[in-house]
């Protein structure tokens, strides 16, 4: 069994059961789900009456309000549509990487963990949960789908996919997950990246943000190693980046510092241009709690 | 095909150590390989080590390992107590005992010749300081100077820091080589100590132009060790023993070793750098013209082109002297004997100087009159008249010499006559008892040498007696048997007097035809010549100076003057013009070389196979002290280097 279905099965869902995915936008969707939808008409939940007019369905009448006080009401219905959950997993080559010391789990695996779980949420809300990559070795994207059977597909494509690709030298390895997902994605759709965030293009911010629009959610989660948090190594280190050819000496407690500052420039470059269209940006260790992340990406959500 | 392979366990050893130093120098290379490239996904977010501190970090690294490697090299070298097989001097020892050791070295000008980019002099230098490195604890070392005169640098000492610190102190001189007088000397130096191994070890290069004479250290009661056989060799040399202003000319005389001859060779008359005559030579004397409107100034005559020695191609030109000698005797004292000249007359043709003889009837009363004299003989004078005593004054002041021969005459001087600049009181003509004939058989024969045995019977009936005032300043050279002076030396101002209390009368004694009496004449007539105003002398010999002197620069800047019982002397040991300030005017004096020490012939040495069994000029030498001291230093440099390394560190 991989470790996403061993994480996914023994995630404690009693944590999150009671956190589902709600938009706050109404999603246009194939089936009835928890969230509140643009459109009124029949659906599942009563939402109030209004005075008959000539050429309404009668078959809306409502009969007992007639009958108590002699009046001709017309009920109204919320309908609730399904919120498709898209998830876009980095499996490029970096995403492979994983610390020596503290790490759970390389920076794939820890997406492929959040991805699956929040697969579940998906699913036991109601709404159809679909996976497409970005680069990646026996990458399967997954169509939207829901139920079990949305989620079995899900977990599956993300036991088998392994880190490659190289987001440097194939620039258009980012445009076509993406192309496909802006058209596909419809309005209410909760769109969840998962990557690093390294060698991407540099309109990639942008492009990310672009996917907010048309009422959809987006949050883009970052996940890195603590490794790459923190540059623990010491002395004179060959850094050699994993795509790309870029490779770096120096002094790692020289070097520590003004490391920090230009990841923590990287990351406040995405969330700036990320809130300013209304998405929303994580930020996630592959050493944290993985719950605690996938709170902290449904609460964005909200 | 067969092969052998044997390893000694030296090779195995020297293996060993090379795997300490080697496997650090490859660890350290593998783990920078291992350790430093690894997969970064941010690589290009981190910010490149400026190259200076890349520069730092390597150098560091590379810098403590090879503090490192040297340092368990140096380990391994002090383990094994290295003896170092090195070319130096080395005195053999028979037994574990002390030895005492004089170490002859030779100063003279022939040292000045360079071999192999050395002079010889610095190769003896050198061989001395091997020779004290191998003296141990208990050991005699001295240290005599064979340019003569020989001399005793220091006597024999187990302080081996002061023998270092002479030896050290020793500089290359001009003079002409005493061999034998240096082995005499180091023999007699070593005789009176209490080590059983004695030996004198002659570092020169046996050049003392005598390359015929007996062999060196023959008869010498101690073995004699001459190590330097590489600079005992034979060198082509000529130089300028004197050049003299005869008026229109220069006259310079050279002199040539047996191998070099100064035929073509140019010789030039310079005032400063301006060249105001030149000849080619054709013999040992030359003559170069001098124009009449040629500059004036001090001259020096050089003899161009390239030899073994070079101090001896420059002497300045000195006035050719053409002082003679002053002859004030009673001629009527003498004639009635030899019916010819004065016998003083006849004794200076004898000794055929090159001052005339000028006979006078009285001494002169005017200083004009003592022009062109360089010495006065003065035979038994009634006395000075004050006239005659302030001209002597006068010829005294100038550096005139006098004989002053006194008898009967002198002591029954006038009232009014005095024997004044020379002597302040009178004097008494009284007879000798019989056991006073004349000097004592051992007397000194400092100052007449050899001819001093034949004063010893004079068949003189009376003698002078000087006045106890006067005897203070006088300096007797010469007694009678009594004690009482028979020749006395005294310095009159700039000039010298010698006083003799018996008369020069045939007469008065048998001195006059005594061989006595011509080497009186002579020392009279060298010490005549030497006072004269402009003066040359051999590199060497030893200058008596008028008390007045006050100051020497010779030229190699200002010399010290020795001042003995009011006597002033100076040795000069440089080729080349002295000047001298006496009373406040200025005087010059030449020193010249010795002709004999322009043969650079080598002589022979007693016993060379001997020398074999004194010392070796092969050593193994112990370099367990140095190769600890190398350890230390290199133990100390390491910590530097970590302590840099730590500070950088924390400064990062």
């Amino acid at each position: 069994m991989s470790v996403a279905r061993e994480a996914a099965e023994s995630f404690d869902w009693s944590e999150v059961a009671s956190l589902r995915i709600r938009s706050r936008l109404v999603a246009e969707g194939v089936y009835a789900g928890a969230h509140r939808s643009a459109r009124r008409g029949s659906g599942i939940e009563f939402g109030g009456h209004r005075e008959y007019v000539a050429g309404d369905d009668l078959r809306w009448l409502d009969r007992r309000a007639l009958l108590r006080h002699g009046r001709l009401l017309v009920r109204q219905f919320e309908t609730e549509t399904d919120r498709a959950l898209r998830l876009v997993v980095d499996a490029s080559a970096s995403m492979g990487y994983r610390g020596e010391k503290r790490a759970h789990d390389s920076k794939l695996g820890t997406a492929s963990l959040l991805s699956a779980v929040l697969a579940r949420i998906a699913v036991a809300s109601g709404d159809p949960v679909g996976l497409t990559y970005f680069g990646g070795e026996h990458a399967r994207p997954v169509a939207v789908a829901g139920g079990r059977e949305g989620f079995e597909r899900v977990l599956g494509s993300l036991e088998a996919v392994r880190a490659g690709g190289d987001a440097v030298r194939d620039p258009a390895l980012l445009d076509r997950a993406l192309g496909i997902l802006s058209r596909a994605a419809r309005r209410g759709s909760v769109v969840v990246v998962m990557s690093d965030l390294f060698d991407m293009p540099e309109d990639a911010p942008e492009r990310f943000a672009a996917l907010a629009s048309r009422g959809r959610s987006v949050v883009v989660v970052q996940i890195l190693d603590p490794d790459e948090l923190d540059l623990p190594f010491e002395g004179t280190v060959r850094l050699r980046a994993i795509e790309g050819d870029a490779l770096v000496e120096t002094n790692a407690e020289d070097a520590r510092a003004a490391y920090r500052t230009a990841l923590d420039e990287l990351a406040s470059r995405y969330e700036g241009t990320l809130v300013a269209r209304g998405a929303r940006f994580v930020r996630a260790s592959t050493g944290d709690d993985p719950a605690n992340v996938v709170r902290a990406i449904i609460a964005t959500v909200r | 095909m067969r092969y052998q392979w044997a390893v000694s366990f030296v090779t195995a050893l020297a293996l060993g150590i090379a795997l300490l130093v080697v496997a650090p120098l490859a660890a350290h290379r593998l783990r920078r390989v291992r350790a430093d490239e690894r997969p970064f996904a941010p690589a290009k977010l981190v910010p490149p080590a400026p190259p200076r501190a890349r520069r730092r970090a390597k150098l560091e690294d590379r810098a403590l390992f090879g503090v490192r490697a040297a340092a368990i090299v140096a380990l391994a070298v002090l383990g094994a107590s290295p003896l170092v097989r090195c070319s130096r001097l080395s005195l053999s020892r028979s037994s574990g005992a002390s030895m005492a050791v004089a170490i002859v070295i030779d100063d003279s000008m022939s040292m000045r010749v360079v071999q192999a980019g050395r002079s010889r002099f610095d190769r003896a230098k050198s061989a001395a300081v091997e020779l004290l490195a191998g003296a141990r604890e208990g050991d005699a070392i001295g240290v005599v100077l064979a340019g003569a005169p020989a001399r005793v640098a220091l006597a024999p000492t187990t302080e081996l820091d002061a023998v270092s610190s002479v030896i050290a102190s020793l500089r290359e001189s001009d003079r002409a080589t005493d061999l034998d007088g240096a082995v005499r000397m180091a023999s007699t130096a070593l005789a009176s100590l209490p080590q059983v191994d004695k030996r004198v070890v002659l570092l020169s290069d046996l050049a003392d132009g005598q390359p015929d004479a007996p062999p060196v250290g023959e008869g010498s009661p101690l073995p004699l060790w001459a190590p330097l056989e590489d600079i005992a060799r034979d060198a082509s040399d000529c130089g300028i023993l004197a050049a003299d202003d005869v008026g229109a000319r220069v006259r310079v005389r050279i002199a040539c070793g047996k191998s070099a001859s100064a035929a073509g060779r140019i010789v030039e008359v310079r005032v400063g750098k301006k060249v105001i005559g030149s000849a080619t030579a054709q013999g040992s004397d030359v003559n170069v013209d001098i124009p009449k409107d040629a500059e004036g100034g001090d001259r020096v005559a050089y003899l161009l082109g390239t030899d073994a020695i070079a101090s001896d191609d420059a002497a300045p030109v000195l006035v050719a002297s053409s002082a003679s000698i002053g002859v004030v005797v009673e001629a009527a004292d003498e004639t009635a004997v030899t019916g010819g000249p004065p016998v003083v007359e006849q004794a200076l043709d004898a000794l055929r100087t090159d001052l005339a003889t000028r006979p006078m009837p009285a001494v002169p009363d005017q200083s004009s009159d003592f022009s062109g004299i360089a010495g006065m003989i003065i035979d038994d004078p009634p006395g000075f008249t004050p006239e005659q005593r302030r001209a002597l004054g006068a010829f005294f002041d100038n550096g005139g010499v006098v004989l002053l021969a006194l008898g009967g005459r002198a002591a029954s001087a006038p009232l009014g006559a005095t024997l004044d600049p020379i002597l302040d009181h009178a004097t008494t003509w009284t007879p000798l008892d019989a056991k006073t004939t004349g000097v004592a058989k051992d007397a000194p024969a400092s100052f007449l040498g050899e001819a001093t045995r034949s004063a010893v019977d004079l068949d003189a009936k009376k003698r002078t007696t000087i006045a106890p005032g006067d005897l203070a300043s006088l300096d007797v050279v010469l007694p009678w048997s009594d004690g009482a002076p028979l020749v006395a030396e005294k310095n009159v101002s700039r000039g010298e007097g010698i006083v003799v209390t018996l008369p020069f009368a045939l007469g008065a004694s048998d001195l006059p035809v005594r061989p006595a009496f011509i080497a009186l004449l002579d020392a009279f007539v060298a010490s005549a010549r030497s006072h004269a105003s402009q003066r040359r002398a051999e590199v060497g010999a030893t200058w008596s100076l008028p008390s007045g002197v006050t100051a020497a620069v010779g030229p190699d800047g200002p010399v010290e003057i020795a001042r003995e019982g009011g006597r002033a002397k100076l040795t000069p040991a440089l080729v080349g013009a002295y000047r001298l300030t006496i009373d406040g005017k200025q005087e010059l004096r030449v020193a010249a070389p010795s002709a004999k020490e322009i043969d650079v012939r080598p002589r022979r040495v007693r016993a060379p196979e001997a020398a074999a069994k004194l010392g070796a000029t092969e050593a193994r030498v112990d370099a367990s002290a140095h190769v600890a001291v190398l350890l230390l230093l290199l133990l100390f440099v390491e910590m530097i280097l970590r302590v840099r390394a730590a500070r950088h560190a924390r400064a990062a």
